[in-house]
């Protein structure tokens, strides 16, 4: 017979104000199995604890139900507590009599019952529970790192100073991401390139990074502590090795009109070429959908150029699989093209551009070499309005949240503007201003006051082209929503942040959940910022959703940390809440038919197949068989196998259904 | 029917089946099934169009399985189809079965993936006009009409379970209505034990069914009960497009998703 403890918990007012708890502690002494049931004000204190730990030795029991909050919050202080009794933790369960009661219904007598009713279902389940033992899984202590933006860098160099082993991915031929886009950074100003270089450099030097740029992560199996990635390193069709970065090839190549991505489109680039000056790796990749050669067979003209002869037409795609123990996430973000606005002219007007291009127009590497030049002909913009939220906070545009770093970097914009054109004037139409990071509201006051940018509250309607001029109407809502009118010689859109193309299908490579705006979804949005819901994988950067440079960096150290706290030990244990496939006695052995149906359902793909033989080694049949480091507990496969072959520790068949016919007894 | 004969033979003479599965001549005039192991017993076999129940159901006995792979299967197109329905499902593997099919006024062995799956695709089960016209009937019920209508039907219902053992999909060892620890199903024949037995069905059978008919036509009392996982593969395949029976690869309709998807709930 059973021998379970009851231990009712007040949680001070949040359930003694509306159940009675003294109450539940009686009805419950009196249920079968039921050998010792008492309430107290705060279970998850000391005393509370202790009163636990004390009836298990006093009482003997053999199972354990605190009825209290949900087990989200303290599950592991009651089941520890339990094990320092010498209970199996996994006897111990507990009744959510807060959030499913007493928050949520007003002080009664039902109250009270249905919080008995939620407390005798759980003894029923605990009655039926089974001591289970943590699963215990090595680790591999090397980590991917997915991007190599700001984000990725810098995880990528703090897990590797902690003395581990990193392996870089980037898709692009260079690290740097955007950041190595931008001119300066907010809110000092300082060149964002010549931060941003040094740590790039630090990157490809350090002797426990592999980097592999133009490269992508195609699947990822395996789980926390033993993931395997599939990486596919795209033919750069040049030798690295003798390559000595030259120049020589980029020179040569015929075909120089290809829109520069680097330069968000502003600048052309060569077939085969390096983004940047400061790329790295500072060596060329040929772009084979635009190589001449690759096309029609014939040019060649960089190859004949090449005084290391190290350029390879035939190199061909190499696939490698890595194993490693984590993986951080920092793929970052991409923003709106002016093409997605109608108001502001489907991106037919040249000097409409988004805040991404008017940062390669104020960089000294840019296409005007720094010079404040519009797109269309050359002309110095004598008049420019900036527009903030173009997309963002519109739910019209399937776009509702805030893109978080519009506001600052077109303040940062104006500014600039203002810094290389004198007599220029800057307009910034804003809904509001959000400038709420360390020195970031003087900033935009000092754009404002010092700057003399002028700062107008309303929407824009419209945005179109008459004389050469591009004129901007909208309302000035601080003036009664005053129809306002700018003939201006540039705009400037603060497109939305959005998630990269491909951003889903990485995430369903990785086994990640992303929002309906496609950025990868943190495991609690509070207090597991920067891990996801599948263990062992972790978020950094914009990724997440749009993030400034200080914030991409704390939360990629945050990564590192949680990556170098997961290597710090050489063996991981798990829950052992997971699926398994029945046995039974010959001649079925298994009731599993291996129709293998939870092999496609299962989300993590922890389901493998498992051959049963007889003793003298016949094979009986082949069985699915759940793979204990993989499984998660979702249970989805329980629900699909027709036989109910499979079933799930902690929640199995017999639990859930004993939990369910226990409502109905009476 | 000569060339059957010489086919047959021909297969056990160079004991390349361990038997074959065909129709012979039973009671009252009807065809019944027969297990072909001896070159003598080869004139047993007979086939025309009486010959129409889905034999595939014996692959998954372990009486007939006992005898050894490859075995030989007399096929309607509907056996076609639950044969390669039985491949993507694991339970067979190619050139575990010899089927014999009928194509042009020959016999033709189909062995090999390809031409398993050809056949398939060329050849739909084509089932008597009334059933189509009784699922249309059904479809323009009212749903307390049609809920009516299957009281009145499964009242009948006394879990024999010759629709289990009649259906060459339902092949697991051990079915949920057996599970006891818990029992999900209720065993007795009482109005919920019946529904409930009969939703699973279709349920299970749902994307699956190769609408063979052979559960009607082995309810001994006359329930139309392969309307309901007919009807269950119709919704899945304009729901998910899928066919059952026609790719010894596809993966099961319900357990998988496309990325390429245009629905979105999914995501």
């Amino acid at each position: 017979m059973a021998r379970i403890g009851v231990f009712v918990c007040h949680c001070g007012e949040n359930i003694a104000a509306t159940v009675d708890c003294e109450k539940v502690a009686k009805a419950c002494a009196q249920l079968p199995g039921v050998a010792y049931s008492i309430d107290y004000k705060y279970m998850c204190s000391d005393p509370g604890q202790n009163l636990i730990r004390e009836a298990i030795k006093e009482k003997n029991l053999t199972g354990v139900v605190v009825a209290a909050c949900s087990p989200r919050m303290h599950e592991p202080t009651f089941r520890r507590a339990c094990a320092e009794a010498g209970l199996n933790p996994y006897l111990c369960e507990m009744a959510n009599i807060r959030e499913h009661c007493s928050w949520v219904h007003p002080k009664s007598e039902e109250t009270t019952l249905k919080a008995i009713d939620i407390v005798k279902t759980i003894i029923a389940k605990v009655r039926k529970n089974q001591p289970l033992y943590p699963i215990k899984v090595p680790v591999t202590k090397t980590a991917l790192v997915i991007g190599g933006g700001i984000a990725g860098i810098q995880a990528a160099l703090d897990i590797a100073n902690a003395g581990h082993r990193v392996i870089l991915v980037e898709k692009e031929p260079s690290i740097g991401g955007h950041m190595a886009q931008l001119s300066e950074t907010f809110p000092t100003l300082d060149c964002s390139q010549c931060i941003l270089t040094p740590r790039m450099v630090e990157v490809a030097q350090h002797p426990s990074i592999t980097l592999y740029t133009y490269a992508e992560v195609e699947s990822l199996t395996g789980f926390i502590g033993n993931f395997v990635a599939r990486i596919r390193k795209k033919a750069k069709s040049i030798d690295e090795k003798l390559c000595t970065g030259c120049g020589e090839c980029v020179n040569a190549c015929p075909i120089k009109k290809i829109p520069s991505e680097f330069n968000m489109g502003l600048g052309t680039r060569p077939a085969i070429y390096i983004p940047f000056p400061q790329a790295v790796p500072n060596k060329p990749v040929i772009d084979r959908s635009r190589c001449t050669y690759f096309r029609t067979g014939k040019c060649r003209f960089c190859e004949s150029k090449c005084p290391t002869k190290a350029i390879r037409f035939d190199q061909n795609d190499e696939v490698i699989n890595v194993q490693v123990g984590a993986v951080v996430v920092a793929t970052g973000f991409t923003v709106l093209e002016s093409t997605f606005f109608p108001e502001y002219g489907y991106g037919q007007y040249k000097d409409v551009v988004t805040g991404l291009q008017f940062e390669r127009i104020l960089s000294a590497s840019g296409p005007t070499l720094g010079e404040v030049r519009r797109p269309s002909d050359g002309a110095i913009p004598k008049k420019v309005v900036f527009i903030t939220c173009a997309g963002s906070r519109d739910p019209a545009k399937g776009i509702e949240y805030c893109s978080k770093i519009c506001c600052m970097y077109t303040a940062k914009h104006a500014m600039l503007y203002k810094h290389k054109v004198h007599d220029g004037q800057a307009y910034v139409f804003y809904m509001d201003i959000r400038a709420t990071g360390k020195g970031y509201d003087e900033f935009v006051r000092r754009a404002i006051e010092e700057d003399h940018v002028k700062y107008i509250r309303g929407r824009v309607s419209r945005v179109y082209e008459r004389n050469g001029k591009i004129v901007v109407c909208g309302a000035d809502t601080l003036l009664g929503a005053e129809p306002v009118e700018i003939e201006a010689d540039m705009v400037v859109l603060a497109t939305a942040g959005v998630a990269n193309p491909g951003a889903e299908e990485l995430a369903q490579a990785l086994h990640i959940s992303y929002d309906r705006h496609r950025f990868f979804t943190e495991a609690h949005p509070k207090l597991r910022p920067v891990e996801t819901n599948t263990a062992g994988i972790f978020l950094a950067g914009a990724c997440q959703s749009p993030k400034d440079i200080p914030e991409s960096v704390g939360q990629a150290s945050a990564t590192a940390s949680k990556v170098v706290a997961l290597f710090s030990r050489d063996e991981l244990t798990r829950e052992p809440i997971v699926a398994v496939v029945n046995r039974c006695a010959p001649p079925l052995y298994s009731t599993c038919v291996g129709c293998f149906m939870c092999q496609t359902a299962c989300p993590y793909s922890a389901i493998e197949r498992e051959e049963l033989r007889t003793r003298d080694g016949t094979l009986v049949k082949t069985v699915a068989r759940v793979n204990p480091g993989l499984c998660q507990g979702c249970g989805t496969c329980v629900a699909f196998c027709r036989s109910k072959s499979i079933d799930l520790q902690g929640y199995s068949n017999e639990q859930m259904y004993a939990e369910v016919v226990e409502l109905f007894a009476e | 029917m000569k060339q059957l004969h010489e086919r047959a033979h021909e297969l056990l003479e160079q004991k390349a089946v361990s038997v074959i599965i065909g129709y012979g001549e039973g009671t009252e005039g009807r065809v019944r099934p027969v297990f072909i192991r001896t070159l003598e017993a080869v004139r047993l076999l007979v086939w025309d169009d009486r010959c129409r129940v889905n034999l595939a159901v014996y692959l998954n006995k372990p009486e007939i399985r006992k005898f050894g792979f490859p075995i030989a299967v007399v096929s309607t197109p509907a056996t076609v189809r639950t044969i390669v329905q039985l491949i993507a499902e694991h339970q067979l593997s190619i050139g575990d079965v010899v089927v014999l099919v009928r194509e042009n006024d020959t016999v033709r062995a189909l062995i090999q993936k390809e031409d398993l799956e050809q056949y398939a695709r060329n050849n739909p089960v084509i089932f008597p006009p009334f059933v189509i016209e009784e699922i249309e009937l059904l479809k323009k019920m009212s749903i307390e009409e049609r809920f009516t209508y299957w009281q009145e039907e499964l009242a009948k219902c006394f879990k024999c379970y010759a629709c289990r053992a009649a259906c060459p999909l339902c092949y697991c060892e051990k079915c949920i209505t057996d599970v006891n620890q818990p029992q999900w199903v209720c065993v007795a024949p009482h109005p919920v034990g019946v529904f409930e037995w009969h939703i699973n069905r279709a349920m299970h059978l749902a994307g699956r069914c190769i609408e063979c008919g052979s559960c009607t036509i082995a309810c001994p009392v006359g329930i139309p009960i392969a309307l309901l996982t007919i009807e269950a593969t119709r919704v899945v395949k304009e729901e998910f497009a899928f066919t059952p029976g026609i790719d010894c690869n596809a993966p099961s309709a319900l357990s998988t998703f496309r990325v390429d998807d245009k629905e979105t709930f999914i995501r």
